[in-house]
């Protein structure tokens, strides 16, 4: 469909090869909008990445009121992307949010989070990261949990460090889970869409319009059809190509 | 001397018990934008505006739920949400219990690749499919109606609905179901005595994972759909936000409270079946 020229307004859709292909690569818009896509999906891996591994190692370690806090970490997973976005909206707002108030309180100048590029960007990614990170944790969870405890012990009876035992034998033996979560936090936020659009709706300006956004505007604001295909099947390139990246890196095997 | 001391206690206390800081961290950042959105939604309109920040609202009152209860179309809103998610759930968790279970007990050609493949419309990203999937719908003259929105959202639960199930199946030992093959069981008997009453965790997570897909679904009902009468709440939240102005914050968080609430209370019902 990405090859054709397909408006509503005409009845015929002629074959125009790899046009629209040029036509965006030369677009300024959907340049800016594949940088965002990129910083975004940076960003939102590696916080998303960090806290998922942290939050999954601290519930294996914590036997007492583990199972609290593992079905508190899932909450987030329940809940709309419309819903997230309109809460941190409401936390991260000018007048009445909460980051302000407190900013207000302690003196400090309040900052207009939302009107400000980098500012949004980065609550953008703070939503994201809030909504995709629960699905992430769990799957790490169940990694660390089916490594054999006793090797830990054996570890720690040999004197291997903390640090040493999550390097050389918990990071290599959930490599495969690592894997799996890395291509869901990764997917989840090159497709993120439901979260941005009531958050910031792309602005201010285009600074926070990734390429799932950018595709939504050209398709069914402009109604250019096949403009936006070709947008998804870039979009669908980067997942295919980065997921190939992690399963070689992660030696994920799949057989199984 | 005291203050070293204090940094070695400290020290081991952090060395022992390092676990409870991301747990803390966990804490904080999971329930802080719930319980502001939660806390604001109690008060009247002028009191979010307040400084200093209050927790327990001055005024608690319901007028921001009973206004939302109030909002012309709400219940059709609701209707549609509750009707989609639960069709789609009980047709894809069907489709997912018979699929699986093929896959984890018979041996039949290409059975590697079509589980692979059945994930396919998992990867492919939802926001890039809106596209052909419009156009398509379109042709076939269904945009605007229930059964273009449950189709999708079945197709979308099914794949890893059954990579689970199948996973959780060819767990459960084979004697049970040849014992009942010896009495004279057919397959869907085995299915029915056998298999789902062993396997109902794994169908209760399947069916928790579909429900909150067509519960939270947004771009798919954004795209199409154009009536009112077919929007489901996460659209109406959407569209309530824009024709507010963003200025009646206690109704719109009310609002999503009682978006999020009711998959909520169903997973801390089934939280310890999972």
């Amino acid at each position: 469909m990405s090859l054709y020229d397909i408006r509503l307004s005409f009845g015929a859709a002629p074959f125009i090869g790899l046009e629209n292909y040029l036509y965006l690569f030369t677009d300024e818009v959907f340049l800016n909008s594949l940088i965002i896509s990129l910083v975004f999906v940076f960003g939102s891996v590696v916080l998303g990445l960090v806290l998922a591994l942290s939050f999954a190692l601290s519930l294996y370690k914590c036997k007492r009121t583990g199972n609290f806090y593992k079905a508190l970490s899932l909450v987030p997973y329940l809940i709309s992307g419309i819903a997230t976005a309109i809460m941190f909206r409401f936390l991260f707002s000018g007048d009445v949010g909460l980051i302000n108030m407190i900013l207000s309180t302690l003196g400090i100048d309040t900052i207009n989070f939302l009107a400000e590029p980098l500012w949004a960007l980065l609550i953008c990614i703070l939503a994201n990261v809030w909504f995709v990170c629960p699905f992430a944790t769990l799957v790490l969870l169940s990694g660390i949990q089916s490594v054999d405890p006793e090797l830990f012990d054996s570890a720690k009876i040999d004197g291997a460090h903390r640090f040493h035992i999550l390097r050389k034998i918990i990071l290599p033996l959930i490599a495969p889970m690592m894997g799996i979560s890395l291509i869901w936090l990764s997917f989840a936020s090159f497709n993120m869409f439901d979260v941005i659009l009531p958050l910031t709706n792309g602005g201010p300006g285009r600074t926070t319009e990734v390429m799932a956004l950018y595709m939504y505007k050209v398709a069914f604001g402009e109604l250019q059809y096949s403009l936006g295909s070709a947008v998804m099947v870039i979009i669908l390139l980067f997942n295919v190509i980065t997921s190939v990246i992690y399963l070689k890196v992660f030696n994920v095997n799949y057989s199984d | 001397m005291a203050t070293s001391s204090i940094f070695h206690n400290i020290r081991t206390w952090l060395s022992n018990r390092w676990y409870w800081v991301p747990l803390f961290v966990l804490l904080i950042w999971t329930i802080t934008p719930l319980v502001w959105a939660v806390s604001a939604s109690f008060k009247d309109a002028m009191e979010v505006y307040q400084t200093p920040v209050t927790l327990i609202p001055n005024h608690f009152n319901l007028d921001n739920y009973i206004r939302v209860f109030e909002y012309p179309n709400f219940w059709r809103y609701l209707f549609n949400s509750v009707f989609l998610a639960i069709t789609t759930t009980i047709i894809a968790v069907v489709i997912s219990i018979l699929a699986g279970y093929a896959f984890a007990r018979y041996a039949f050609r290409f059975r590697h690749i079509l589980l692979i493949i059945i994930l396919v419309p998992r990867i492919i990203p939802r926001a890039s499919i809106i596209v052909p999937l419009f156009t398509g719908i379109a042709a076939l003259g269904m945009l605007d109606s229930y059964l273009s929105l449950i189709l999708t959202y079945t197709a979308t639960a099914i794949p890893l609905a059954t990579w689970i199930l199948a996973g959780f199946f060819k767990v459960i030992p084979k004697a049970l179901e040849e014992a009942a093959q010896i009495d004279g069981a057919k397959p869907w008997q085995i299915i029915w005595y056998v298999v789902i009453p062993i396997s109902l965790p794994a169908i209760i997570t399947v069916s928790i994972f579909s429900l909150r897909e067509a519960w939270n679904e947004f771009p798919f009902v954004l795209a199409f759909t154009s009536s009112q009468e077919m929007r489901t709440l996460p659209y109406q939240l959407f569209m309530l936000k824009d024709s507010m102005g963003m200025q009646d914050w206690p109704m719109v968080l009310a609002f999503t409270i009682v978006t999020i609430l009711p998959l909520l209370i169903l997973y801390i019902i089934f939280e310890n079946a999972l």
